[in-house]
Parts: structure tokens; C-alpha cells; sequence
């Protein structure tokens, strides 16, 4: 390129340079004094290694090239991301979650009031939806409080009452460590919210914390699994007679890695977590990608029929959709069985995960929003939409991404990752190495350390507190006096969005 | 434990038998440590500066992460040794074969454990 720096020349004249530095130091360490050979040495490895760099490796184009200036490249690359996040990149365009969308997390969690100046740093021109005020906002002491309550259609003896619409998402003791575990459930006590266990067996260390727990039986059904990853009935008759247990989710597909189950290396299987999965020690564990007792659809809902017959809790199942036909499929099979779900969770293909094939994470799956208002359109399409409840799931870390899914169809919202940041996370994004700088996702007890408990806790309670005090300011601007009442007729919806595009397909092709 | 490292670690006890006590002799102004650096015209800063890395290295060796970085840096340090004794102690003593001998010892031990540092590594394929 003309003008550009010539690498190639510099390169040379630094491979040449390198050894001739040796023969120099070498000459003024023997005649004038022999502290140069401190830099004899210096100079001599660095031939050594320049040599093969060129000559000897054959792996490495850049270094067999261009030589030790090109290891120039390994190192800036090597830092890269570290100084894109600290230094580069701007506050909107990192992802999963920008500056923005994390430092109101962190705000919220630490109590400090997220004002912010000047104006917004989101776009406006026609690529994201928007909430449609009223210009008769409400008084806030004239809404009804929040309430929701899984299992009312069945008439269920021990139904569950939520009080905000807010529920932790599942993560598994495995995929965090042990304190990380602790604080969300105490933190899930201290804000009056349930926690998703996640699919990681007996939730031993959710347990102690007396919080409100939704025990999650994923495809391996770690806890209460048969040998052959079928349901054992009495195991998890015996592990929902533990008060704490309020409801069931059993896990259909996860909208990271939807139609893919998880692996379970062997070197992380510790007694521990065998006892607590139920799995031997010394092999991986292999995920089924679906429950081995659902192969198509009457077999699924005479599977949920089965799972509401050994327990007396709310039963749910939690899926990312892909094809919307399936899924109606689906609920017309729950009308002919008369068998429903209390609760189903949307999970978008944006959801979050420990740790899931880039193929699957990044190429497979709709996004929530699209997915939700499909689930929506579908059950209210069939007459059935008031024999359960939507749980929205996907990216839902702030106010106004969580107020867009109650009006797109959703009970409640599903979050993790708003959690984590809460916690401390700093999304380094190495959940699945077991080397997360902050503590959460590992198990390596030197960086647990950092991690104490009984702060993160209060994070956590306080990050609920800043989402629930925006979540009634919103409703009174909104002027809506019930929760109940939020519907798509609250938002500004642009054309070009994949919302819009799924709400004309969904209007134009109603069997779709 | 990998018989390359059980290896490794016979090489980097070795190397610490003979470093540890350069490093003391140095650092204790030992009368033969004294004499050998006036004879090179680094006394005294230079003694205690190599002292102190030799004692360096023999930490480094025995911290199972940092095994290569102090293998390296023993081999820096015999390499010094070794022009010492060419160009101005003469090669005549058991302290100028000693320092051969370190030199490839480290050798062996960075080709062991290159993968712990990626620049070496990449230099091994």
C-alpha cells in the first residue's frame, strides 16, 4: 500500500540487526566493561529464537516471514480485547451488553440513582421499538400492585404467587460457583423473587438460603434421573416435598443451543457433583438433545401431564421456538390432550449460556421478541392463552426491554445475565473456562474469594428494588393502572424491526 | 505426572542444587565470589545483581506456573557465565563445565514446558 509503513524492509533490517547487536555488545563487554553482557545475552536468545522463527517452525506464516517483529502481531492481538473494552470501544456497540446497558445494571446494584444527562445514545431513526407514553399518566398509589399466580387455572392447592414480575433464570451450581450461588438466592430472598435452579441436580447450595426456588429438570434430568436419563418419580417426589420448592420447569430447549443438549466434561464431575447430578465419576456426561420421553408432540404433553401428576406444584416447560407451525402444533395437541403447561418460558436465541457451539449460539433460534409475540398470538388464536402463563426470557437485563415483553405477551421476564452484572460480572466473557476474573463462574476458590456473599446480596436485592420502582413509574406514564392491561398497543413498533416482519407474517399467514 | 515433567523436574532440582549456592556464596560477599567479579570489574554491583537473579530463577523454577520463565532465565545467566569463562576466567575449572552443563539443562527444561509460554511455543511449532 503507497505511503504505508514498509514492514517487510523493517522486518529484515530488524533480523539482521538483532544478531549484529550481539557481536556488538559482545565486542564492548569484552573491551570496555562487562556489564554489556547482560545485553549480550539479551541479544543472543533473541537470535536464537529469530532463528527459528524463520528457518526451523513451519506453523507460523507471519513469524517464518517476518521473524520476531512478528510476534508483534501475536502480542497486540493477544490484548485486544482487553483494550477494545477499556480503552476503544464505544459506549453502545460492545456486545451481548454495551457500557450503557451495563453501567445501569451496576447503578441500579450499588443504590445510585442511573439519572443520566444530555440525551439518549440509542438510535432513533427506525431500528428499535419504543414505548408509547400516555398524555394521561396515572398516579402511582392508584396502580395495582403487582401479582401473579402460577397454577390459579388448575385450581392448584399449592399455587405460586409472584409479587414483581421478575424471576432469576436458571443457572446451575456447576456453571456458577458456590458464593456466586449464594448471593443470587439470598439476594432472590432479601428482593421477595423466585430463582431458577438450572439443570445442575439437587440444588444443595440453593437450598440454604431459603429462598423461593423453580427446580429445573433439563434433557439429562440431573437429580432425579433413572440411568438412562428417564424420569425417576420418586426422586423428585422426594426432592419437591422440600418446601422451597415452588415450581417445576422442565426444559425443552435453550434458545443459546436450541435442539442441542450439554456436555458435562468428566474432569469437572468432583464427588460433589456427582452425588448432587446423579451421575458416575470418570466419564462425560452427554445431554440428550430432548427429553428421552418426548419424541413428538403427544408424547411432550403426555409427558408434562405425567410430570403434574407426581408433583403438586406449578409445571411449566421452558423452549425457544423455531418453527411457530411446531409450536401451535403443539398447543392444539394440549387442547385435544386437555393437559397445559402452568407456565411456559420463551427463551429468545439471544439467551445467554456457560457454554454452547458458536454454530448454535450464533445461527439458530428466533429472537425473543418475535418468538414471544408469536407464543402470544398463537395461544390467544386457539382460545387458550388464560390456562397459563408466558415467562419471556432473552437479553431482559433492563426496565424497558422487560416492560416491551409484558407487552408483547409475557406474565412475567426471565433474567440472568442482568443478575450476574449485578453480582460484579464484567462480561470477560469466560464462563465456560473456569477462569472468570470476578468469581461467578468458576470454582477456582482463589478467585471465588473476591466474591463475598453477604455485599453481593444486596446488590442483587437492590438491583430489583431500581427495576421494580422504574417498572411503576413506567405503568403510571404509560397510564395503565394494572400490569394485566399492558399490550402491544403500547409500543411504537418500526417496520424494518424482526418484530414487525413475524407480526405481518403471523397476521398475513394466520396457520403459519 | 507426564514422565517429560517428572524429567523436567529432576533437570530443574538440579540446576537449584548449583544455582542456590552461587546465589548465597554472591549475596554473602563469599571471599572466591568476591574475587572472581574483581577480576571482572563488577564488584560490587555486579555480583549482588547476578546473586539476586540466580536466587530469582531458583524461586521461579520451583513455582510449578512459572517453570520456563525461570528456565530461561538460568539460561541467560550460564550463558553469561559461559562468556565469562572464555573470554576472561579461562576455561579451567569446574565452574566453567558446571555452567555448560546449566545451559543445556535449561535448554531441555523451556523445550519441556514450552507450552507455557506462547512466544516459545510458537518458536517449536
Amino acid at each position: 500500500m503507497a505511503g504505508s509503513i514498509d514492514l517487510q524492509k523493517i522486518s529484515r533490517f530488524a533480523n539482521l540487526a538483532i544478531p549484529a547487536m550481539a557481536v556488538l555488545f559482545y565486542l564492548g563487554g569484552h573491551f570496555v566493561s562487562f556489564y554489556f553482557h547482560f545485553f549480550t545475552v539479551i541479544f543472543l536468545l533473541l537470535t536464537v529464537v529469530n532463528i527459528f522463527y524463520l528457518h526451523i517452525q513451519k506453523k507460523h506464516t507471519i513469524l517464518r516471514n517476518f521473524g520476531i517483529l512478528g510476534q508483534a502481531r501475536y502480542i497486540i492481538e493477544s490484548i485486544g480485547p482487553e483494550m477494545r473494552q477499556y480503552l476503544f470501544a464505544n459506549d453502545t456497540e460492545e456486545r451481548p451488553f454495551s457500557r450503557i446497558e451495563r453501567s445501569e445494571i451496576y447503578r441500579k446494584a450499588k443504590g445510585i440513582d442511573s439519572a443520566s444527562s444530555f440525551g439518549s445514545q440509542l438510535e432513533f431513526d427506525n431500528s428499535e421499538v419504543k414505548i408509547r407514553h400516555s398524555m394521561y399518566p396515572v398516579d402511582k398509589k392508584h396502580i395495582t400492585p403487582f401479582s401473579l399466580t402460577f397454577g390459579e387455572e388448575r385450581g392448584l392447592q399449592n399455587s405460586f404467587t409472584i409479587h414483581k414480575p421478575y424471576l432469576i433464570s436458571a443457572m446451575s451450581y456447576g456453571a456458577l460457583g458456590q458464593n456466586a450461588v449464594q448471593a443470587l438466592t439470598r439476594g432472590a430472598r432479601m428482593a421477595g423473587i423466585p430463582i431458577n435452579t438450572g439443570e445442575g441436580g439437587i440444588p444443595k447450595h440453593h437450598i440454604t438460603e431459603g429462598a423461593d426456588l423453580i427446580f429445573q429438570m433439563g434433557t439429562a434430568k440431573f437429580g432425579v434421573r433413572n440411568d438412562d436419563a428417564s424420569l425417576n418419580d420418586e426422586k423428585l417426589r422426594k426432592l419437591c416435598a422440600n418446601p422451597s420448592i415452588k415450581m417445576i420447569e422442565i426444559k425443552l430447549s435453550q434458545g443459546a443451543k436450541p435442539g442441542k443438549g450439554g456436555l458435562l466434561p468428566k474432569e469437572k464431575i468432583t464427588p460433589e457433583i456427582s452425588e448432587l447430578r446423579g451421575v458416575p465419576i470418570g466419564q462425560d456426561v452427554v445431554s440428550p438433545a430432548h427429553h428421552i420421553e418426548c419424541t413428538d408432540k403427544q408424547t411432550t404433553i403426555a409427558f408434562i401431564k405425567h410430570v403434574q401428576d407426581v408433583v403438586m406444584i406449578p409445571v411449566g416447560i421452558k423452549l425457544s421456538i423455531g418453527k411457530t407451525s411446531e409450536f401451535r402444533d403443539m398447543v392444539k395437541e394440549m387442547k385435544t390432550q386437555n393437559v397445559f403447561p402452568d407456565f411456559i418460558a420463551i427463551d429468545g436465541a439471544e439467551g445467554g449460556t456457560g457454554a454452547a457451539p458458536k454454530a448454535f449460539m450464533d445461527g439458530y433460534g428466533m429472537p425473543l421478541y418475535a418468538a414471544l409475540f408469536s407464543a402470544h398470538k398463537i395461544l390467544t388464536d386457539e382460545n387458550v392463552r388464560d390456562k397459563l402463563k408466558i415467562i419471556a426470557s432473552g437479553k431482559l437485563i433492563n426496565s424497558s426491554k422487560q416492560f416491551i415483553a409484558l407487552a408483547l405477551g409475557a406474565d412475567a421476564t426471565y433474567n440472568a445475565r442482568g443478575f450476574m452484572l449485578s453480582l460484579g460480572c464484567i462480561q470477560a466473557m469466560l464462563c465456560g473456562n473456569n477462569t472468570c476474573p470476578v468469581g461467578i463462574t468458576t470454582h477456582d476458590p482463589t478467585l471465588q474469594k473476591g466474591l463475598i456473599v453477604e455485599e453481593k446480596a444486596k446488590r442483587v436485592a437492590n438491583y430489583v428494588t431500581g427495576l421494580e420502582h422504574d417498572f411503576y413509574q413506567m405503568l403510571a406514564a404509560s397510564g395503565i393502572k394494572d400490569a394485566k392491561d399492558i399490550n402491544i398497543d403500547q409500543l411504537y413498533i418500526p417496520h424494518d424491526t424482526a418484530l414487525s416482519g413475524q407480526i405481518s407474517t403471523l397476521l398475513n399467514n394466520p396457520n403459519t | 505426572m507426564k514422565p517429560t515433567h517428572i524429567i523436567s523436574w529432576i533437570l530443574q532440582l538440579s540446576i537449584i542444587a548449583l544455582l542456590a549456592p552461587a546465589a548465597y556464596f554472591k549475596l554473602t560477599s563469599d571471599q572466591e565470589s568476591v574475587a572472581i567479579f574483581t577480576s571482572l570489574g563488577m564488584e560490587p554491583a555486579g555480583r549482588y545483581i547476578i546473586g539476586f537473579l540466580e536466587a530469582a530463577a531458583c524461586a521461579l523454577l520451583l513455582t510449578p506456573n512459572s517453570v520456563a520463565h525461570g528456565a530461561i532465565l538460568s539460561l541467560g545467566i550460564m550463558l553469561g557465565a559461559v562468556i565469562a569463562h572464555t573470554s576472561k576466567l579461562g576455561f579451567n575449572n569446574i565452574f566453567a563445565y558446571s555452567s555448560i552443563t546449566l545451559v543445556i539443562g535449561s535448554s531441555i527444561i523451556i523445550y519441556i514446558r514450552r507450552k507455557q509460554i506462547k512466544s516459545i511455543a510458537r518458536m517449536l511449532n
